[in-house]
This record gives C-alpha cells, sequence and structure tokens, in this order.
C-alpha cells in the first residue's frame, strides 16, 4: 500500500483590496525545490535587462492597440454627458445611414420607468431598423437611468475610427436630467439628492471601543484633531482599456486584450459572443499599464463583443483618453476625520477615526486607521469608514488600493503631533513603530537622505526658497497563491522554453521568468525562451494585490527544478555519476569529474526533449512587507512652487528575482506617489456634475522637469529566502514623505492633495494674519 | 473633428480669398479658419469647439517665417514662424532677451516646433469649461460663464466679466510690453493693429473672440520697433508643473534705466490673470523716475496688482503675481534681492 503524502500546515496572508488576511492551508510536506541563501545566486537577486525592452524601445512590441487585423472594425463608445439623467429617446437611424457604419449596439440598462417601457416596446413593433443583418431597435431604452458622466449609453463599429465617431455623435439621444451630487461634501447632507436607492452613506466597518477611546484622550497631553482628504486619482495607464474581437462567425474566437488577467478574458468573452469558454483565445503579448483598473473584459469588452457578433467581423474597441478619465475606474478619494492623542514622552495612545471612502459609485477602497504600522501598539482605538456615493465613476482597484490614502492622513497627523510635543519627528515614529524593521528602514534611509540636515523649526530660513525633509513608512501583503501551472521543455537542441499563460503587466514577469529557469540550468537568461499571455498555456492568477510574483516564481522554479531532475537522469549515466551529484553552472553540466556543454548534454535527451510542470510551492514565497520614504523639497513662499528635490526609498522584498526590476519598480511608486502628492485629482463641477479635467494637459501628471534624485534601497537585512511581490507596497510611504517635507520647508500644514501652489499660499496667509 | 474642406494656397491674397468664399456656417464657432502650426486649432476642432467648414493652410505659403531685423531696425517676425525658430534666433536672444524666454516658456520642445507666433497670440482660451464639448458657456453662445461661481482657480482676478477666461498666450504679454503691433490682411487690404488694440475684454468686444480679427483675416507679421527697452526685458511665467503647463500667472517686464540708475521708462504686462494681456500703467509710471530698490519694487507690484477681484478660488494668484512682478523687475533692473 502506498504511503500517504504527509501534509503540513502553514500560515499565509492574503491580502485582498488591501484587507490582510491570515489563513491556513495545508500544503504536501515533501521534500522540493528551495531558492537557497539570497547571496549565493549567478543571475537572480542580479542587476538583469529587461529582456523586452529592446521590443519595447524600438516599438517592435505589439500591444493590443497596435492590432489590425483584415476586416477589422473600429468601435466606439457614446457616453452619458450628464451625471444623471434619464434617456428619454434614443434614436440611431442618423446614425445607421452613415457610410462605413456596420453595427450599433444600445447598452442594456435598468429600466426604471414601466410605462416608457412599454412605450418603447411598441414603438419598436412599429419602426425596426435593419442595421448589420440584424434587427436593431432604434429606441429600445427609454426609461434607462445614467447614474454618472462617462456611463456608455450606446455603441458603434465601423470601418475607421473617424467614422465610428461621427456614427456616435449622429445617435439622437435626449435625456431628462435628474438631481446629482458630485461632491462628498454635498453628498452627506440629508436633503442631498439619492445617489442610489439605499442612500448616499454606506456603513462599512467599525473597529475598537469608542467610548473607551474617547475617554482616553483626557490621558493625552497633547491632541491633533484635523480633516484630511485625498480626490479621486486616475490610472492613467499609457495604454487605455480595450480588446480586439477576433470573431468572424463559427464557434471560436481570439481576444486581444490589454488585461491584468489573461484567464479572466475568455470565459466573459465566451458568454458575450455565445460561445463555448474553451473556443475562445485570449491573448496578451504586452500591455501598457493597468495598475489595477484592468480584470475582465469590462463594458469596452462587453460592447465590442456584442458587435462583433452582430456582423461576424473583428471588432477593436481601445477606448479613448476621455473616455479612460471618464468610465474606465479611479483610485477612490479619502475623507478622513481624525484625532489623536499621546504623553509628553511621545507614546501615543489615543486614536479616534471617521473616514469616507469616496469611490463615486463604487463602494471605494480604504486602509482602517490606524494605518497598520502604526495599529496594535496604540492602546485606544476606534475607527469607522463608511463609504460616500456620488453621481460618479465607480472606484476600482489601484495600486495598493486605500493604502496610500491612509498613509497620507496619518502620516501627516503624526508628524502634527511630533511638532507639537517637540518631538523630532523620525525619532518619535520610533517610539511608535513595534516592528524593527521599520526602524532598520527609517535610519538607513535617513542616513541616506542626511536626515540630520532637515530644518528643526518648519519654515525657519532666510530666502523665499526653503528646504523641507519628511519621512513616512508603509506595508503591504504581496504573498502568493496555489494557482499557476508552469511547463519547462528541452529540446535536444539544448533550446529551453517556460511556458505560462501568465500576463507581464510591465514588472517585468518575463524577464524573471527567464531568470529563475537560467538560475536552475546554470545557463544565461538569454538562453530561455518564455511564452507568456496566452490562455492556452498553463493557468495562471491575475495580476492583483501583488500576488503574481510569489504566485508564479515558486511555480517557475519548481517546473525548472523537476526539469533538472529529469535532465540529471538523463545525463548521469553519460557522467557515470548518480543523478543527484550532476551539477549545472556556468553552462555545464558535470559530475565526476567530467563536464559537459549543455549543448552535448542534451543530446542524451530523447528526440522529443523533455517536459516538466510545476507548481505552486509555498515554502518558496513568503508575505509581509516593509517600506520606508524621506523626501527633501524646496518650497518658494512667495509663489508656492514646489521642487521635489530628493527622494529616498528603502523597501524589503524577501529575495529580489531581479534587482534591476525592483528598484525602478519603487522608483516608479514614488513617482506616482509624487503625483498624487503634488498634482493629480479629478476636478469636478457641481453644478453641472461633469469631470473638468479628463485628459492630460488639465489632469498634470509629473513630467521629466518634476522628478527630484531618486534613491531606491533594496533592504538586503530581510534574508527570507522567498519571493514576495512588492508592486503595491512601493506606492504607499512616498506620499506621505512628500507632504511632510511640503510642511517641514515651509510651515504649511496643507491637508488636502494635491499640495498646489494655492494651497500653500493660501495657508501662508491664514498663518500670516492670524500670527 | 467635424468634416472640413482643406485648402492649400500660395499667397497670402488666395488665402484670404478661400476664407472668404467658404461657408461662414451659422455658428462663428463654424467659419473657416487660417491654419498656421494647428497646435490650438486642432484640439479645439477634435473637441467640436471650432467646426470650420474649411482650413486654410498658411504653411504653403512662402515667406512667412522669417525672422529679420535687429535691435537698430527691430524685428519682423512672420506670423508662421515658429516658436522654437524665436527661442533659437540670436538676435532675438540677444536684443530681446524676453521674447526668446517667452518663446521657450511655452508647452513642449514638440509644440514649440510646430506651433506659430501667429497661432500663439490667436489661442482660443483654456478655461476647462471652455474647453468642454458639452458645456456651452458664455464663449460659446450660451448664457452663463459657469467659472464665476464655479471651480475658478485658474481663472481671472482682473478685467474679468461677464467671462472669466484668461488670456492663453505666453508670447502676447511680451510683445505688448516691447510695443509690437501685427499686419494683417483681409478681405478690404492691409491693416495695422497695435497689440494694445489687439486684445479686447469680454466686457467690450464681441464675447465669441478674444481679439479685433474679422473673419477672413490673417496675421502675416508681428513687428516689434527697436526699443531703449528690450535689451533689459524678461517674461517670468509661472507653471504649477514645469514640464508642461500655461501660465497661473506671468509678467513682463522691460525697463530703461539711465547711467544714474533712474529708470527712464518702463513697462510691466500681466499674463494669466485676466482676459487680454493686462498692462499696469499705474505701477509703470510709479517707477519712471525712480531709482530701483526692495521697497520700490514691493510698491509697484501691489500698483500692478490695484483692482484685482479675486474669485472665490484664486486669491492667490494676488501674492504670486506680486512676487513675479517684483522679481521680473529686479531682474531687468539688476536689482539685488533677499
Amino acid at each position: 500500500m502506498q504511503e500517504p503524502v504527509k501534509k503540513k500546515k502553514i500560515k499565509v496572508t492574503r491580502a485582498v483590496n488591501g484587507v490582510e488576511q491570515e489563513v491556513e492551508i495545508e500544503v504536501d510536506d515533501v521534500a522540493g525545490p528551495e531558492w537557497g541563501p539570497n547571496d549565493k545566486h549567478a543571475i537572480l537577486n542580479k542587476h538583469i535587462t529587461r529582456v523586452d525592452a529592446p521590443l519595447k524601445a524600438c516599438g517592435i512590441a505589439e500591444y493590443s492597440y497596435d492590432k489590425r487585423l483584415p476586416g477589422m472594425l473600429y468601435g466606439r463608445i457614446l457616453r452619458s454627458p450628464h451625471a444623471h439623467a434619464r434617456v428619454t429617446r434614443l434614436d440611431i437611424s442618423a446614425a445607421e445611414k452613415i457610410p462605413g457604419v456596420r453595427a450599433i449596439v444600445i447598452v442594456p440598462g435598468e429600466k426604471v420607468v414601466e410605462g416608457a417601457k412599454k412605450a418603447s416596446e411598441e414603438a419598436d413593433k412599429k419602426n425596426p431598423t435593419e442595421v448589420g443583418g440584424k434587427d436593431i431597435k432604434p429606441e429600445r431604452e427609454p426609461g434607462k437611468v445614467v447614474r454618472f458622466e462617462g456611463e456608455p449609453v450606446a455603441a458603434v463599429a465601423a470601418t475607421t475610427p473617424e467614422i465610428a465617431k461621427d456614427a456616435i455623435r449622429a445617435i439622437r439621444v435626449e435625456y431628462e436630467k435628474l438631481p446629482h451630487v458630485v461632491k462628498a461634501e454635498e453628498a452627506v447632507k440629508p436633503d442631498a439628492p439619492k445617489v442610489l436607492a439605499e442612500g448616499n452613506i454606506e456603513p462599512r466597518s467599525k473597529r475598537g471601543d469608542q467610548a473607551k477611546t474617547t475617554a482616553a484622550f483626557a490621558e493625552c497631553d497633547a491632541v491633533v484633531e484635523a480633516d484630511y482628504r485625498t480626490p479621486i486619482i486616475h490610472h492613467s495607464s499609457l495604454e487605455t482599456h480595450g480588446i480586439v474581437v477576433d470573431y468572424r462567425g463559427g464557434d471560436s474566437a481570439t481576444i486581444y486584450a490589454s488585461t491584468q488577467g489573461t484567464f479572466t478574458i475568455p470565459d466573459e468573452s465566451a458568454k458575450e459572443l455565445g460561445l463555448a469558454q474553451s473556443k475562445v483565445t485570449a491573448i496578451v503579448e504586452h500591455m501598457g499599464g493597468g495598475f489595477g483598473s484592468k480584470f475582465g473584459i469590462g463594458v469596452e469588452g462587453k460592447l465590442a463583443c456584442m458587435l462583433a457578433k452582430q456582423v461576424k467581423a473583428p471588432v477593436k474597441m481601445m477606448l479613448t483618453r476621455e473616455d479612460e478619465f471618464l468610465m474606465a475606474g479611479n483610485r477612490s478619494g479619502s475623507w478622513q476625520t481624525l484625532k489623536i492623542g499621546a504623553k509628553k514622552d511621545g507614546t501615543i495612545i489615543a486614536f479616534h477615526a471617521a473616514q469616507r471612502a469616496l469611490g463615486g459609485l463604487g463602494r471605494g477602497s480604504q486602509a482602517g486607521q490606524p494605518y497598520s504600522p502604526y495599529a496594535g501598539k496604540i492602546a485606544n482605538a476606534y475607527n469607522e469608514i463608511v463609504a460616500v456615493k456620488t453621481n460618479e465613476d465607480a472606484s476600482r482597484a489601484m495600486r495598493a488600493p486605500g493604502h496610500p490614502q491612509a498613509s497620507f492622513a496619518i502620516e501627516s497627523i503624526i508628524d502634527e503631533l511630533a511638532y507639537k510635543i517637540g518631538m523630532d519627528p523620525l525619532e518619535f515614529r520610533i517610539k511608535n513603530l513595534k516592528d524593527e524593521v521599520y526602524h532598520r528602514q527609517l535610519n538607513r534611509a535617513a542616513k541616506e537622505i542626511g536626515w540630520e540636515r532637515r530644518n528643526r523649526t518648519p519654515g525657519a530660513g532666510s530666502g523665499p526658497r526653503k528646504r523641507g525633509m519628511g519621512c513616512a513608512v508603509g506595508t503591504w501583503g504581496g504573498g502568493g497563491n496555489k494557482e499557476c501551472v508552469v511547463d519547462v521543455t528541452i529540446a535536444r537542441d539544448g533550446a529551453v522554453t517556460v511556458a505560462v499563460g501568465s500576463q507581464d503587466l510591465g514588472t517585468g514577469t518575463r524577464t524573471y521568468t527567464r531568470a529563475i529557469v537560467a538560475e536552475e540550468f546554470g545557463l544565461q537568461v538569454k538562453d530561455i525562451v518564455e511564452r507568456i499571455g496566452d490562455s492556452r498555456l498553463g493557468k495562471a492568477n491575475a495580476s492583483g494585490g501583488s500576488t503574481t510574483a510569489a504566485s508564479l516564481a515558486p511555480s517557475v522554479k519548481d517546473a525548472a527544478y523537476n526539469a533538472r531532475n529529469m535532465m540529471a537522469e538523463r545525463v548521469a549515466p553519460l557522467l557515470g555519476v548518480k543523478a543527484a551529484d550532476v551539477t549545472f553552472a556556468n553552462g555545464k553540466v558535470a559530475g565526476g569529474g567530467k563536464s559537459l556543454t549543455w549543448k552535448q548534454a542534451c543530446v542524451a535527451l530523447p528526440s522529443a526533449g523533455l517536459a516538466a510542470r510545476g507548481q505552486w510551492r509555498p515554502n518558496l514565497q513568503a508575505t509581509g512587507v516593509h517600506g520606508a520614504c524621506f523626501a527633501e523639497v524646496e518650497v518658494d513662499v512667495e509663489t508656492g512652487f514646489v521642487q521635489p528635490i530628493k527622494m529616498v526609498q528603502v523597501q524589503d522584498v524577501g529575495l529580489p528575482l531581479n534587482r534591476l526590476a525592483l528598484e525602478s519598480q519603487i522608483n516608479g511608486g514614488m513617482i506616482q506617489s509624487l503625483g498624487m502628492a503634488l498634482w493629480e485629482g479629478r476636478v469636478t463641477d457641481n453644478q453641472l456634475g461633469v469631470m473638468l479635467n479628463p485628459g492630460f494637459g488639465d489632469y498634470k501628471m509629473p513630467g521629466t522637469l518634476e522628478m527630484p534624485e531618486m534613491i531606491a534601497l533594496i533592504d538586503d537585512g530581510d534574508t527570507r529566502p522567498a519571493v514576495i511581490g512588492v508592486g503595491e507596497s512601493a506606492i504607499i510611504p512616498s506620499l506621505g514623505a512628500v507632504v511632510n517635507a511640503v510642511h517641514n520647508a515651509c510651515g504649511v500644514r496643507v491637508r488636502e492633495l494635491p499640495i498646489t501652489p494655492d494651497k500653500i499660499l493660501m495657508g501662508l496667509y491664514t498663518e500670516a494674519r492670524t500670527a | 473633428m467635424k468634416a472640413f474642406e482643406w485648402s492649400n494656397p500660395t499667397n497670402i491674397t488666395e488665402a484670404v480669398k478661400l476664407l472668404q468664399t467658404a461657408a461662414q456656417g451659422a455658428d462663428p464657432d463654424e467659419a473657416p479658419r487660417p491654419m498656421a502650426g494647428g497646435q490650438d486649432l486642432l484640439t479645439t476642432n477634435k473637441h467640436y469647439i471650432t467646426r470650420p467648414t474649411r482650413i486654410v493652410n498658411l504653411k504653403g505659403i512662402r515667406g512667412l517665417d522669417r525672422i529679420e531685423g535687429n535691435a537698430k531696425r527691430g524685428l519682423k517676425i512672420g506670423a508662421l514662424a515658429t516658436l522654437t525658430q524665436i527661442e533659437e534666433n540670436e538676435e532675438v536672444r540677444r536684443s530681446f532677451p524676453g521674447l526668446a524666454e517667452a518663446a521657450l516658456s511655452v508647452a513642449t520642445p514638440q509644440i514649440r516646433n510646430l506651433g506659430t507666433i501667429g497661432g500663439n497670440l490667436c489661442q482660443r482660451p483654456r478655461c476647462w469649461y471652455y474647453r468642454l464639448e458639452d458645456v456651452i458657456c458664455l464663449k460659446k453662445g450660451g448664457s452663463q460663464c459657469y467659472a464665476a461661481t464655479g471651480e475658478n482657480k485658474y481663472n481671472a482676478i482682473l478685467g474679468g466679466g461677464p467671462s472669466f477666461i484668461v488670456h492663453p498666450s505666453d508670447l502676447a504679454p511680451i510683445l505688448l510690453a516691447l510695443n509690437a503691433s501685427v499686419a494683417v490682411t483681409g478681405p478690404s487690404g492691409n491693416r495695422q493693429i497695435a497689440l494694445e488694440k489687439f486684445f479686447t475684454l469680454p466686457s467690450e468686444g464681441n464675447l465669441r473672440r478674444e481679439n479685433v480679427l474679422q473673419n477672413g483675416e490673417v496675421i502675416t507679421e508681428i513687428q516689434v520697433p527697436s526699443s531703449r527697452m528690450a535689451a533689459r526685458s524678461t517674461y517670468l511665467k509661472f507653471k504649477e508643473r514645469s514640464s508642461l503647463d500655461f501660465a497661473l500667472s506671468a509678467v513682463a517686464a522691460a525697463v530703461e534705466v539711465g547711467t544714474d540708475g533712474v529708470v527712464k521708462q518702463a513697462r510691466i504686462v500681466l499674463g494669466g490673470v485676466a482676459p487680454v494681456p493686462w498692462r499696469a500703467p499705474e505701477a509703470e509710471a510709479f517707477l519712471t523716475g525712480k531709482k530701483l530698490d526692495a521697497n520700490i519694487l514691493a510698491e509697484a507690484a501691489k500698483l500692478a496688482l490695484r483692482g484685482a477681484q479675486p474669485l472665490e478660488k484664486n486669491a492667490y494668484k494676488v501674492p504670486l503675481t506680486q512676487t513675479l512682478v517684483r522679481r521680473a523687475l529686479a531682474k531687468v533692473g539688476n536689482v539685488a534681492t533677499a
């Protein structure tokens, strides 16, 4: 009788939309691959040039946006110009007459007025119209209520993008405007227009003892209470959302998608196309960023499928930049009312928080207060979180959902409190951060930026241009899941291929996938070919929650390990040693004093070569990372202009698969955070209910001239030989660091992001008046 | 964008005729348009803010992009000279430094390579509300200036009402400070317009335009007279985002200072704060006959902003612009500042 495989239980932390949960899972207790010490790798944990860099730099890499298929049509979406309205008439007769228009679909919507519905059905009977070979009813959806500016109403497929645009403009829609609300301050008023029938305030969570916390403030020597606000932020991926549906009738289709989840595509598109899921292939060769906004086919994908199905021709539906701002999700804003109190010695003993997540029609994401690095050590804490609804596009996940908002607010108020009790903000943090990893990281970054040079008194110094420094910390999970199936094949001619359906959303998946196999075989990165981004290959998880590397890398390692063992079995007889004694290093397969080149060794393989499969191994990954950021800025107190001077960010990561990619990821986190701190934010008009800056001219992202000197430091003090994802962790601490640096420089505490010159000047003015 | 006729004249007479003979459209925003670099026109067209029946391409007309002259004779700049040409021109840099600075301050290198001086003067407003197709504001024939009570952080603090746009041109303030004029060709021949009289306030002119040009008129040349102030001219532009932005506020300043250090004449023109480039005559008069020092600069800055009436969200523009006035004057007057 075969002995059952022994099992062991291990604990892993999972972060879903910023909420970490510790779960116990059962795994096989068998020998298997291990990474070995982090400093003993030949390829990994080095600076590896991105394998797709030449393709991208030369414009050869083909994105979904670049796809041009024979007979392909271009899709375009008609959006609602109103924040809240009822469609009373929708007439496509003029649009369908435009030469080149091949199909029109109307977005199915809720029908809230029965009378209108009946009237429309009667109108339909009287007046069916022929478009694209199918009956399209020109007034199919009167009664549909649109609830945000940008809500799709109809879509068109035409032979050119220009014709498609003309066609959506030719669709006549009449709206009955309904009362809207687009500002949280308005939405919370009792007489505010109702965004949803349930009301505008959705309770989400309550934690802690409110009465005890409130009482604890009496024990405090210093208390700070303030509101902190962050606006809605846009993902601003360079490639917009969208898919190309290659369907020409028949029973199968191929979908080229700009997505974070190759395997989120076939099922949803198959449903829309009326095909079997197995007959739909998703291809994600290269994709231009998602930051959490690209899972599934989305409404644009649904419309593309509907159009393609109607005309039996390929349809490309890539959003325009304006579509992207108005209907492709966003990072929820926040409005956080915080109160914090400490003893004279700097011990925080009370923290009260009322947080509002501002996710438009969505629930928003909001990490609770006190934000996790500080949680657990504060004796009395209470927080409640509600979602405040407005007539705006629903929020989606965005790089560390809810964390930058929480980090900005707590790091601001902690800074305020530190100054109030007269303690060095760095010392004050170290006193109140339990986890010593933060102490190590803070001290290292402080040394790097020269914390001792900082302004002791905010705003002090002569001349209009004043420098200041600030710091902050962040945390994330970043562990993996058992979701990836990886195949490694070795051909008899020595070619090595690693294949998995996973996508590279810009984080360097292609590169580390190769590197892990190269490391295992003693080869170079260039000796390996990776195949990814194809749903016909081994299954992989969607890239969310920084889970890709920790899910995929262990599976790749396992596949390579298995392939290596199989290879060793084959080569061992040639070397006259046991398989266990065969070594793979420096392009050589060796043992017993003999050595073969890789190619020579591969001759020992059968003519079909060999193939090995790998599964996720929990011991090869871990979860839980820390980060600390310091920023130095220069503020011109006569103009309010902020020039970032230098940023230093330290990040632990377990085993850094590719130091270059990791440093880039940390740099990217700093840049994106800097954007949120100083320039970016959705601006809406209260009266009109519309977004005023839906384009890169007016939604101001930082450019080259805004960049400070950036130092990305990998914390090698973390020696865990395990892979952890840190894409999200990297964006969290820099926001608070920049905001605190601005205050340290000029003495003005701006509590509403972005910190633009007007806010600094008005802050200085108010200060001067009250002084 | 809306379909339009495209025409390629080879001389200015033909261009004017093409503008004149095209369908004029039912709305002023449908009128035929001349196009130079197209950097603004294409964006307004793309958003259907302008929907010209015909676009008359001026780039096929030879000789419209020359920069001629020098400090003694003054400058003649063809309307199609690009901003890059201006910023790189040795004579402009040496003798009219403020003009070179203004050209360099515009947008990005790519846009400066295509954008022209004529087009820069004729740019349409950047106001958020104006730029949204579905918002029919005063400037587009509607009945309300939404910025007046809405999100008006970037709007006018001087000369506003009933519309509160600010003029977006970076070259207009410095050219006005240098007493420049434009040569215009139109259906009724040529005319010369001093820049001082070129721009119109919403309260005094056609709300649908920002200048006195008539349909069918084309700027052919910008003339900058020789002046004792030109060599001491500067353009200080304040942007929220250095990489690419319009002015939240800007100051063009030029002075003539005698050997005794006394100001003989001064020009101060503000940008980004009014619907037109805003001259500050009180401050100019105050400076004349004075030796510049920090106190004089501060007083001049106050006078330059006298009468400012900020809206709800743009009061910051007052101290900001005062700072720019002081700094610009300090630069042209060689006054040491703290």
